[in-house]
Order: C-alpha cells, then structure tokens, then sequence
C-alpha cells in the first residue's frame, strides 16, 4: 500500500506544476512505486481495518500495472506532449493505477469492488481521451458493458454476504464450505458472468475488439496489457479463496469458456485487416490461455487436491499475464506509432495492416520491436510470453486435461498466421512511403518492454518464484 | 582446452550476429570472422574428442530455471559432433559463396549467423527443454531468409514452412511435458535431462505402453516432418524452390539433419522400450522415400526443385539405415547424414550459379554450358556424380554401408526395390547433367562466363571435402561406430531373447 501512498502524492504534486513536467512527474512516481513493489517486504499483515493486505500476489499485480502504466506514460510524453488535456491524461491513468492496485490487494469483497469502480471509472474517461466519434463510441461501449458487468458482480458479492454474513473473502471461504444451496449457484453465476466480462471471455468479450479499436491506441495499450489483468486478479481472488469449495461446479463452466475463448479469438483474429482489431482479438484469445488455471486447478479436485498441479497452473497464468502484458503494451505502442506516421501522410484508417508494408525500412526500430512482440506472443522462445504458455499448457497436461493442452497448442500454432501476416507486410513488402521520424517517446516505451520481454525470456527463474509465491498465496 | 568450447561456440556467432547487424556495408566480413572461429573451435574439439568411449565429453551444466527443472546443459558424442563439424564448415562456405550479397547484407549474413546458432544449439543440448528452444530458434532465420530474399512465391512457401514445422514441433513439445511429467528423479524432483528420462523409458512400471505410445509417435511426427519423410515431405520443395541460394544450402545441408539428428538421439534409445516392430516401419518410411523421391526428381523441369526432392530420396537412406538394425547401416545412416549435407550443397550452390548468369533454372531451357563455364562444369559435374554414389567420394561409403547393413536384416525385395531407386536416381542426374552442360551450346549463352571466384571457391572447397572423406571416411565414421553400438545393442539382445 505504500506504493499507493507514493502515487497519491504525485497526484497532488501533479495539480501544482507547470503542464509538461507532469509526464515526467507521472514517471517518477511510478518509478519509485515499481521500485517500492518490487523491494517492499512481501508479507506485512492486513491493514486498513482488515481490508488490504500485502503479500506475494499483490505485489506481482502492482509490478505488473506499475510497469504498464510506466511503458503508456512514456508514451504519452510523446503523444500528449505540449496538449492542454495532459494533466487529466497522467491524473485519470494514474488513479485508474491506483484502483487497480487497491483491487490486488483487497482481501474484503466490498474493497475489491471500490478498486474496480475506481479503475474502471478512470478507464471509461481515458477511453474517450481524444473526443473523435470513433472514441465516444469505444467508451460508450465500454462504459454500458463494464457497468452491467459491476452490477452483476456486486450482485454476486450481495448473495455472498447474504448468505454468509460477512465481506472478508477469507471468511467467506469458510463459509462456503459449509453450506451449498441453490443461493450459492445462483452468486456463483452472478460472480463468473461479472468477472466474464471483466476478463473478456467468449461469449462476454463483445465489448472488448470495438474499445480497444476504438480507444487512442496508447489507452488501449493501457486496457489490454493492464486494466484487463485486474480482472484476473479479482476473480483469482474470489473464485480460487471464496469459493475453492464449489469448484465442482465452476470447472465445467470454464472448461466450455476456455475452450471457446481460444478457438474463436484466434479463428476471428486471423480474418482482421485491422492490425489494432487483430490484436484485440488475440487479447481475447489470451485471456482463454490465461484462464485454463481455472480449469486446471478445478480439475485436480479428482482424487485429492494435489496441491502441486494447481500452483503450477497458476503460476503459469502469472507468468502469461506478466509476458502478456509487456508484450501487448508494446505491440500496441507499435500500432500508436504507425497510426502516428499515417496520420502525418494525412491518409485513412491509420490501423490498416496495408500501413504496414516495409515498415522495417520505414520505421526500423518499430518495426524491428513488433517483431519480437509478435514472435513473443505467438509463443516462440526465448522470449517472455513462451515461459507462461509452456507453464500453462504442461499444467493442463499435468491435470490430466490433455485436450485442453492439446487445443490450446494448436490455437497457438493457428495465432502464428495472423501474427506472421503482419511480419511478413512489415519486413518482405515494399515500404509505401518514406523513411520517418520516430517519436522518442514511444520509441524509449517500446524498448523499456522489449528489454523487458528479453530479461523474462532470458532468465525466468526470478519471476517465475515470484510467481509460484504468489500462487501460494491463492491456495491457503 | 577450456571447459566451455560448445558454449563458446554456439556465442561467437551470436555476438557476430548483431555485430554484422549493425555494420551495414561490412556486415560479411562480421559474418566470416563469427562463423570461422566457431568452425576452428570445432575442429579443435573434433581433435580432443576420446574416440574409444561413446560417454558425452565436454559437457557443461547450469541451472536455468530449477523451478521447473530446466537446465542448460550442452555436450556431445559420435551422433552430435559430426553434424557440429558439418554445421560449422558449411556456414564457412555459405558466407564465403553470398560474398556478392547485396540486398540488405547486414540482414542476411545476421541471419545466416543466427541460423548457425540454432543448428549449433540442436547438436549440442542434453536438457530436452533447451533442445526444444533451438529447435525453435532455427525456425526465424529460416522464415526470413526465405520470405525477403526469396522467389516469386517466397510468402507462401515461408508461411508454409514456418507453420508446418511448427505445429509438428509443437506435437513433439508435447510429447516431451508427457515425458518430464511421467518421471520424478530419486530426489522426487522434475527433470527435463535428455539421458535420465530417455533412460526412464525403460521402466514399466513408470510408463503404461499406451502412454509410451503417444509420447513416441509424438517425438517421430516432429523429426519426420523435419527430415522430411514421406509423406511428411510437401514443405520441402516449396520452400527450397523459393529461398535464396543460401537458405537452401542451410536448409537442405542442416535443417534437415536435425531431422535425421533426433532420430539417432531421441527415437532409437526410445524405440525398444515402445515396441521394437516399430523398426520395420521406420525402414518402410525409409524405402518408400528413397523410391518415390527419386521418382518425383526425375519428372521435375526445375533444376532446384530436381535436386529437393533429391534431397528427399537421399534422407530416406538414414531412415533406412536406423531401420536396418546393424551398426554398420546405423553407422552409414550417421555418416549419410554428413556426406549428404556437404554433397547437397554443391548442388545447390550449382542451382543457384545457373540461375543468376543464365537467368533460368529450367532443365530443358539450358544447353551446352561447359563450353563456356568449364571450371563451374567441372566442379558441378563432381557434385553430380557425388550424388548419384560414385565410388571415392563420400556419398558412395554412405550409401553403400547403408544397403550392406540392411542386406544382412532386410528381405531381398526390399533390396531390389531400393536398387530400382538407384537406377532412377543415376537417370535423373546425367539426364539433367546431359542437358545442361554438354550438347552444342545454344547461341543465347555465348557470352557467359565462369561466375565469381568466392562461388567456384566455396564449391571447390566442397569437392576436396566430399573426395577426402570419401577416401577417409574412417576419419569421422569411426566416432560414429562408436555412437552407434549402444543403438544397435538392445535390440540384438532382444533379437537373441527371442522378442523379435
């Protein structure tokens, strides 16, 4: 919580000083907080009146979101540099932070839900940033959607807390252990609907390609890559410590989610010539991946709870979620750079993949920073995303869940077509215009996540203890 | 000699990768000095290595992730360091012949290096996992190569290859979680150590015959796909038709051989635990390739695509060999395996020269070419005969201890069969050699000339390997003999038990 500490005085710093130092303030902050997440002592107790608490989870989310808000500041300093608007920009990404921050740490329901509203809030004005139609559109979108999925959810939480009289998630798993009624299910479906949404899983993901096309691209770096990893955070919390107990009942309603997920985000994603639509649908492909830890820790209830299988596929959607989100955020800064380039030429449909062509001779440091984006995320080694997907898939094997494993290796190898498409217009067409200029602030962005999907790759061993400490944390 | 020779090796050319990288102009001199230390650390290994023990020697260990069990280890034995030595010396000779390369050179000779590094990386690992990351890495460079520098249809055909490798390693890759999940060290911990868990195999009481049964079928779809084998085998030509020269030099001469590579490695030490039958259906793959590669090449008018589907026909004798079940046909398999990656390239090289001074590949278009390209005939002209197993140079000993192992396991049809093959393959060559270089030389090609000296170089240079080994083939066959005998054994015991 410290770390929120940090940010909220940057915050107010931020109200004080002169319009285009607030980037660099921004920046400062998160720094420090990401240094904080990382050295702070792992394992203080509740604080807040039992509402927060900071342990090994925690603060792998707070790296996570710090360390994605830090790549889209970056950017901003290049994309919003010297507007009026500024201030709101850093002020809106950095409570959305701070929301998001809250949520990782909530262990009582009714905190887990405020962090939501408050990222969620500060995400639907950024979605609308730059006031063109096609924004208002992705922020409306965005805006009913995530606020039907809220009320679902904390219509879940109410049934909860009818029924066990209390808002503390470790109580609540107590309690659920005792007693199961129709009541339960019925939460139990409000709970999953709700982080369905969140999490963009099919059939509940059709908000997600029309705001992520529709938002400014380095907001939708900011969606993709962070906000949407709270909603994994949240229903780790939830489903894994308040309701382990019905996990009978939630495996086989994930297992169907998971499956069709996968499959139909790569399918869709493959027919896209928007580079920015395809890599929406591929976030939605991932967010399949991601959540194979819910089938595979549902899975082992069959004949005792091996403990070791369920760490494993958590742990193993930690490190997705972690390669995913460098990867993504500096994809999609990638994309910001092209639309940036398309604008400047005064052409349309700045996110056509017909932009693309030559783009390694055009734009060689984008283009050269795309293509270990895109290697990493369908999954080639050594780089990030490859250490979460093999975590997870030999999970799924491990679970016995082998045509789960099966089905996720050929969605990956079917995600290799969409990304190799843009790979092959970037570095094998003939470029259609000149060499450009690229901005430096995005430029700085996209090599601060590809040192970082380099050093993951390179050597996980840090990250991947992190990551079974924090898994252990769910499984207590 | 220090400890970390293979590790050293398999730097060098990645730090000349990006060093070539960022040179622009001067990229092929990077390109020359990474690949030329790398091939005098091999040799230098190739004269430390103790030939009378087929033990891993200048093995090295590190944890990488223990969290999982991966670990970075890297050695080699008779199966590995032949294929090491060929790797190093054909990137020596595939720079020296894309001297002239102008297209975006610091790309392509970063490539060319990158490619290095991946085979290098496949030869020498003894951690599955990180067998499994080189088996990946070989795939970008390749891609690249293929799809900038390529032919008219260069999209296609490196989509094609890059997916259809892909999912067949990725089949593998699952069968390798299969295996690493089955198995728990004394200790109780995981392990992805190649020799502990293809070891394991041997334990029934570990693995139930069905389980053995997917995981094997699995690791023998990935390295069929790779050889290729027919039916595995329709990647090949697309992808050899329209990669540059050097793509398909690095293709045919080593990508392929990780193919034939994993079966020596991983399938055979494997194979009596599963079910030894499985041997005769390797050698069926084995025949059925050799016959109907022959046959695809000698209907071909494309002199590329002619001297692929060669390449198909010719990797059907190290399916053969490991079928045959005697250590001189397993011994011949290995060494095929070698002589087939310097004899490919000259092929190659001999393709691609044709197609850059007469402008055309196509078989029936050219005439009469020694009359003014004698030194390029001649050397092409040795690379021919090398292929169709003339006696003295490499190519013949391969092949010949190949069919002589399998005349001792093998029903005689088979034999006759494969010889019909070699009929074909001798028709194919001097057909096409016949028309190319000899006859009245059409008017068009008056004014042709020998092509540059970096090209008749590397090519000579290829020649006095394929007649040196040859006539020395005891120089490198008999670490290969070595690797061989800890093969062959278990199923002579089992032969004499009376399983077979």
């Amino acid at each position: 919580m410290l770390t929120g500490l940090v940010m909220v005085m940057v915050l107010l710093g931020l109200r004080l000083k002169n319009k285009n130092i607030q980037g660099y303030l921004a920046l400062a902050g998160l720094a420090a907080a990401l240094l904080l997440a990382i050295g702070a002592d792992r394992t203080t107790g509740p604080i807040f009146f039992g509402t927060v608490e900071v342990d090994p989870l925690s603060q792998f989310f707070k790296v996570v979101f710090i360390s994605v808000s830090l790549i889209v500041v970056l950017a901003g300093l290049s994309r919003y540099k010297d507007s009026p608007a500024q201030d709101e920009f850093y002020i809106l990404l950095l409570l959305a932070t701070i929301g998001m921050m809250v949520v990782s740490s909530a262990v009582d329901l009714l905190t887990l839900w405020v962090g939501f509203e408050l990222a969620s809030l500060s995400t639907y004005a950024m979605a609308a940033f730059d006031r063109e139609r096609k924004n208002l559109e992705a922020a409306m979108k965005y805006f009913i959607f995530g606020s039907v999925s809220s009320a679902t959810m904390l219509f879940g939480f109410s049934l909860l807390y009818g029924l066990t009289g209390t808002t503390k998630i470790a109580e609540v798993a107590a309690a659920s252990m005792e007693m199961m009624g129709p009541a339960t299910l019925v939460a139990l479906l409000f709970v999953v609907a709700g982080f369905g949404f969140k999490m963009a899983l099919v059939p509940f993901h059709m908000w997600a390609p029309d705001t992520y096309e529709g938002s400014p691209t380095i907001v939708t770096a900011f969606l993709a890559a962070g906000s949407k990893k709270m909603g994994f955070v949240a229903a780790f919390k939830v489903i894994f410590i308040a309701l382990l107990a019905l996990r009978m009942e939630w495996f086989m309603a994930f297992a169907v989610l998971v499956a069709l997920t996968m499959t139909l985000g790569n399918i869709v994603a493959i027919w896209q010539n928007s580079v920015k639509r395809m890599l929406a649908y591929s976030s939605v492909a991932y967010a399949g991946y991601i959540a194979i830890a819910f089938v595979v820790v549902g899975a082992v209830n069959n004949g005792g709870f091996d403990i070791d299988v369920a760490l494993g596929g958590i742990a193993g959607s930690l490190m997705l979620i972690l390669g995913h989100a460098f990867s993504k955020a500096g994809a999609f800064i990638a994309v910001a750079v092209v639309g940036y380039m398309v604008l400047r030429e005064g052409k349309e449909n700045s996110d056509d993949i017909e932009h693309y062509a030559g783009l390694g001779r055009r734009a060689p440091i984008t283009a050269f920073c795309m293509l270990i984006f895109l290697f990493s995320l369908s999954g080639i080694p050594p780089m990030a995303v490859f250490w979460g997907k093999l975590m997870v898939f030999m999970s799924a094997i491990h679970a016995g869940l082998v045509w789960l494993a099966v089905l996720a290796v050929l969605n990956s190898a079917l995600s290799l077509a969409y990304y190799l498409r843009v790979i092959m217009y970037m570095y094998m067409k003939e470029p259609a215009g000149e060499k450009i200029l690229e901005p430096r602030g995005y430029v700085l962005a996209m090599v601060v996540a590809l040192v970082a999907v380099f050093y993951i790759g390179l050597f996980p061993q840090a990250f991947v203890d992190f990551a079974y400490s924090a898994a252990a944390v769910l499984l207590h | 000699m220090m400890d970390n020779a293979i590790s050293l090796m398999i730097a060098v050319p990645l730090l000349a990768a990006i060093v070539a990288f960022f040179f622009g102009r001067g990229a092929k001199y990077a390109a020359l000095i990474g690949s030329l230390i790398p091939l005098v650390i091999s040799l230098q290994i190739f004269r430390e290595f103790d030939r009378t023990t087929n033990a891993m020697q200048f093995v090295e260990s590190y944890d990488w992730v223990p969290a999982i069990g991966v670990k970075y280890t890297v050695g080699v034995d008779g199966i590995g360091l032949p294929l090491i030595l060929l790797t190093t010396i054909v990137t020596v000779l595939v720079v020296v012949y894309s001297w002239g390369e102008t297209k975006r050179s610091n790309q392509f000779f970063a490539l060319l290096l990158l490619n290095e590094v991946g085979v290098l990386g496949v030869f020498a690992a003894l951690d599955f996992f990180l067998f499994y990351i080189f088996w990946e890495v070989v795939l970008i460079p390749m891609f690249f190569l293929v799809g900038v520098w390529g032919g008219p249809r260069k999209d296609y055909a490196a989509v094609k290859f890059f997916i259809y490798t892909h999912v067949a390693s990725l089949i593998m890759l699952l069968s390798i979680f299969a295996l690493y999940f089955s198995y728990r060290t004394p200790e109780g911990l995981r392990t992805f150590d190649m020799m502990t868990l293809l070891a394991a195999t041997g334990d029934s009481t570990i693995f139930s015959p069905m389980a053995l049964n997917l995981i094997f079928f699995g690791l023998l779809l990935g390295f069929l796909v790779k050889m290729p084998a027919v039916p595995f085998h329709t990647w090949l030509p697309d992808a050899h038709v329209e990669a540059p020269t050097a793509g398909s030099v690095l293709l045919a001469a080593l990508l392929l051989k990780m193919g034939g590579y994993g079966l020596f490695r991983i399938i055979m030490p494997i194979l009596p635990n599963v079910s030894p039958n499985y041997i005769t259906l390797m050698a069926v793959i084995g025949v059925v390739s050799i016959v109907y590669g022959a046959f695809l090449a000698l209907s071909q008018k494309d002199l590329k695509k002619m001297v692929a589907y060669s390449s198909v026909s010719h990797m059907g004798y190290v399916l053969l060999g490991a079928g045959a079940l005697s250590i001189l046909s397993v011994q011949g398999a290995m060494f095929q395996q070698f002589s087939h990656g310097l004899i490919t390239c000259v092929l190659f090289m001999s393709a691609g020269t044709i197609q850059h001074i007469a402008g055309t590949r196509i078989i029936s278009e050219l005439g009469g070419l020694a009359d003014r390209m004698p030194q390029f005939s001649v050397l092409m002209l040795a690379g021919f005969m090398a292929s169709l197993g003339l006696p003295g140079m490499c190519g013949f000993v391969a092949e010949v201890s190949v069919l002589a192992g399998a005349y001792e396991n093998l029903p005689v049809y088979v034999l006759i069969t494969i010889f019909g093959g070699i009929v074909v393959t001798a028709g194919y060559h001097l057909w096409a050699m016949q028309k190319v270089m000899f006859g009245p030389i059409l008017k068009k090609y008056l004014d042709l000339k020998d092509p540059h000296s970096y090209e008749i170089l590397s090519m000579g240079i290829l020649i006095l390997l394929i007649i040196y080994f040859g006539v020395q083939p005891a120089t490198i066959t008999d670490i290969m003999g070595v690797a061989a005998e800890p093969l062959v054994n278990p199923f002579l015991t089992l032969a004499q038990t009376g399983v077979i």
